[in-house]
């Protein structure tokens, strides 16, 4: 697994899909941010996160997501995550971050919950 | 009013704009200053949070905490408490009014309050979230316990351990290297780069259990090892008493700001069990797999026995004028013994007992060769020899190198109780006489397949009325006792003379239990073999 993390977007609409490889940690989770509130502020709704080639996420990488997560809240967008391992999935649920934001198995049943609530 | 409504309410809504910017903002439009710049304060320091006036010269604030409002290097300096305690300074330049500083003292109680709030807030959430960082810990070693315990792929395993382990200490990098077993290539596993080489940590002298936190990685070796490409590491041994497993390291704890900071004995200790895990499941996926290739070997070994039972005669032949009997006992699951029946052409009967050099599985197949050719042959040879040369050969051929085995091959005429023998190599034979005489046949030749262009004779002995032939191989001669003492020929002699009136099938019987009773439970390692042929009285 590559140590830096790479992050590409796709927008559909209203809608950004973020596709994360790598590591989320300090560096992984500033680039999330970085394109993440650019979609933000180019209009983005919604975001969809998809981490399936994300093993690993530290407490850093976590903390940087909630701050995503605040900062897409203040907008009213919503944001989901999807393709997340057993142990991220845990960590999400355990970290608080699936309180406000949505986990799904695939991308394209979040793909269809967003399109239904942005 | 409304100005200040405004200021306020910009103070709670704008939360685009970090904290200190709006208060600074609020400072302005409430007191009507031309700058207005917030300092926090940071372990025992000032930080300048923000200033309205960018890019104007900085000025310090006072060197000692301050209450109230005091001037200080030009400026109206304000201090932003509550509740007794300090949580930032405000900067006010040009604050009109007879008495600015009643104005700049509401406005410390005022924006200290917010700021202490905000910092509350935050040492909340902070605390919340190390809280929650904690909780996660210990369901990542409660679920890498259940997973790893369900983990026999040790790739997989080496994964999870590492993945849980960079993630949980923070670290940016870490390797995971588990040593191959006998002579295998040691599986290393990384992310972010290979901290150690695989082939190196063999020779590592750090002691069992113990962890090298080791914050200075760059200058100074750890436990005789540099680590590569590292800062600040921290290493563990997997290991189970007696024995290193590997080696689990990380590297490089991260922090919100980019640094690197030292690891903790907390991350320490979590290193420490998650090795512990590591170091059990791999010590399970080992047992497992020894565990399987036993069962493997036992169910080969079944099978294998159970060929060769099908090779041993399932009843005795019926031949008029004789009582025979043949059985054989093999120490291990398939044996090197051989013994088998031919009736023959005029009411004569051919009789082989063989014992193969070797045990085990080589010795089993070479049973299985010698039993093919003997059946393949028997019809085509003319004499014993004949037939005893064919084998050899036949063994010559297709066998392994220094294979080879005794054997008595026999032929009974009823008629006259003629016996044709060869025995090649092979224990003396005993002749019993109805008198309770003894002869013994020995070797007419070598052992089949020992050496080259071998030769044997065929030689004649002849059975009167009552007259008793045993054949044997040396598991009978050969069993030892508690005192490494040898059954050997004479006792073997004595106990069939002993019991020359009973039935064959109970003078067998009574061998075996001789030898056993000689034992006394000493365990034997070679097989024991035996047949008897006698001439009716």
């Amino acid at each position: 697994m590559s140590e830096t993390c790479k992050v590409s977007v796709e927008r559909r609409g209203d809608v950004a899909i973020l596709w994360t490889d790598g590591y989320i940690n300090n560096q992984g989770g500033e680039e999330i941010a970085r394109e993440a509130y650019s979609e933000l502020e180019r209009g983005a709704r919604a975001l969809v996160m998809n981490l399936e080639k994300t093993r690993i996420v530290n407490s850093i990488g976590i903390s940087i997501l909630i701050e995503v997560l605040e900062k897409v809240m203040e907008r009213k967008a919503v944001l989901a995550f999807c393709g997340l391992t057993p142990t991220i999935d845990k960590t999400f649920r355990i970290m608080g971050l699936a309180q406000y934001a949505a986990i799904y198995p695939t991308e394209d049943e979040a793909l269809a919950a967003v399109a239904a609530t942005a | 009013m409304d100005e200040l409504a405004r200021a306020f309410t910009s103070l709670r809504r704008e939360t685009e704009k970090p904290l200190p910017a709006r208060i600074a903002d609020a400072a302005l439009a409430i007191a009507g200053a031309r700058r207005a710049a917030v300092y926090l304060r940071e372990r025992d320091r000032w930080l300048l949070a923000f200033d309205s006036a960018e890019g104007a010269a900085p000025t310090d604030p006072p060197a000692a905490l301050f209450e109230g409002a005091v001037h200080h290097g030009g400026l109206l300096w304000v201090a932003l408490d509550a509740e007794g305690e300090t949580h930032g300074c405000l900067a006010l330049d040009g604050l009109e009014g007879d008495d600015p500083t009643e104005v700049a003292a509401a406005l410390g109680l005022i924006f200290g309050s917010v700021l202490a709030a905000s910092r509350l807030s935050r040492l909340v959430k902070d605390a919340e979230f190390e809280i929650k960082a904690r909780l996660l810990e210990l369901e990542s070693l409660y679920d890498l316990g259940l997973s790893l315990s369900g983990q026999l792929d040790i790739s997989a395993l080496a994964d999870e351990v590492l993945y849980r382990s960079i993630s949980l200490t923070d670290a940016r990098k870490g390797t995971l290297v588990v040593f191959g077993e006998r002579g295998t290539t040691p599986l290393a596993r990384s992310v972010g780069g290979d901290l150690l080489p695989p082939d190196a940590v063999w020779s590592w002298d750090l002691p069992e259990g113990e962890v090298a936190l080791n914050n200075d990685a760059a200058r100074v070796p750890t436990a005789g090892m540099r680590l590569k490409e590292c800062e600040k590491c921290l290493v563990v041994a997997i290991a189970v008493p007696g024995r290193r497993l590997g080696v689990l390291a990380v590297a490089d704890k991260e922090s919100r700001d980019g640094r690197v900071l030292d690891f903790t004995p907390a991350d320490a200790r979590l290193l420490s069990l998650f090795a512990n895990q590591a170091a059990a499941a791999i010590e399970t996926t080992r047992l497992h797999r020894e565990a399987l290739e036993k069962e493997r070997i036992e169910r080969e070994l079944e099978l294998a026995a159970a060929i060769q039972r099908q090779l041993l005669p399932r009843e005795l032949p019926r031949v008029a004028g004789v009582e025979l009997a043949g059985s054989t006992l093999p120490t291990r699951q398939v044996g090197g013994d051989y013994f088998d029946w031919f009736p023959l052409s005029r009411g004569r009967l051919g009789f082989v007992v063989a014992d193969v050099a070797g045990k085990g599985i080589p010795a089993a197949l070479l049973v299985s060769t010698v039993h093919a050719a003997i059946h393949l042959q028997i019809d085509a040879a003319d004499t014993i020899v004949d037939l005893v040369s064919r084998i050899d050969r036949h063994l010559q051929r297709f066998s392994a190198a220094h294979k080879f085995l005794t054997l008595f091959f026999g032929i009974y005429e009823p008629e006259g109780g003629v016996l044709r023998y060869v025995s090649a190599g092979h224990n003396p034979a005993f002749v019993a006489r109805a008198n309770r005489q003894v002869e013994l046949l020995g070797a007419t030749g070598v052992p089949v397949g020992l050496v080259l262009k071998a030769s044997w004779r065929e030689e004649i002995a002849v059975l009167g009325r009552g007259d008793l032939l045993c054949v044997y191989t040396d598991g009978f001669t050969e069993a030892t006792n508690a005192d490494d003492e040898e059954f050997g020929l004479a006792r073997m002699e004595k106990a069939l003379v002993s019991r020359l009136s009973q039935p064959v099938r109970e003078i067998s019987d009574a061998l075996y239990g001789e030898v056993a009773a000689f034992a006394g439970g000493v365990p034997q390692y070679d097989d024991q073999t035996l047949l008897i042929v006698r001439r009716e009285p």
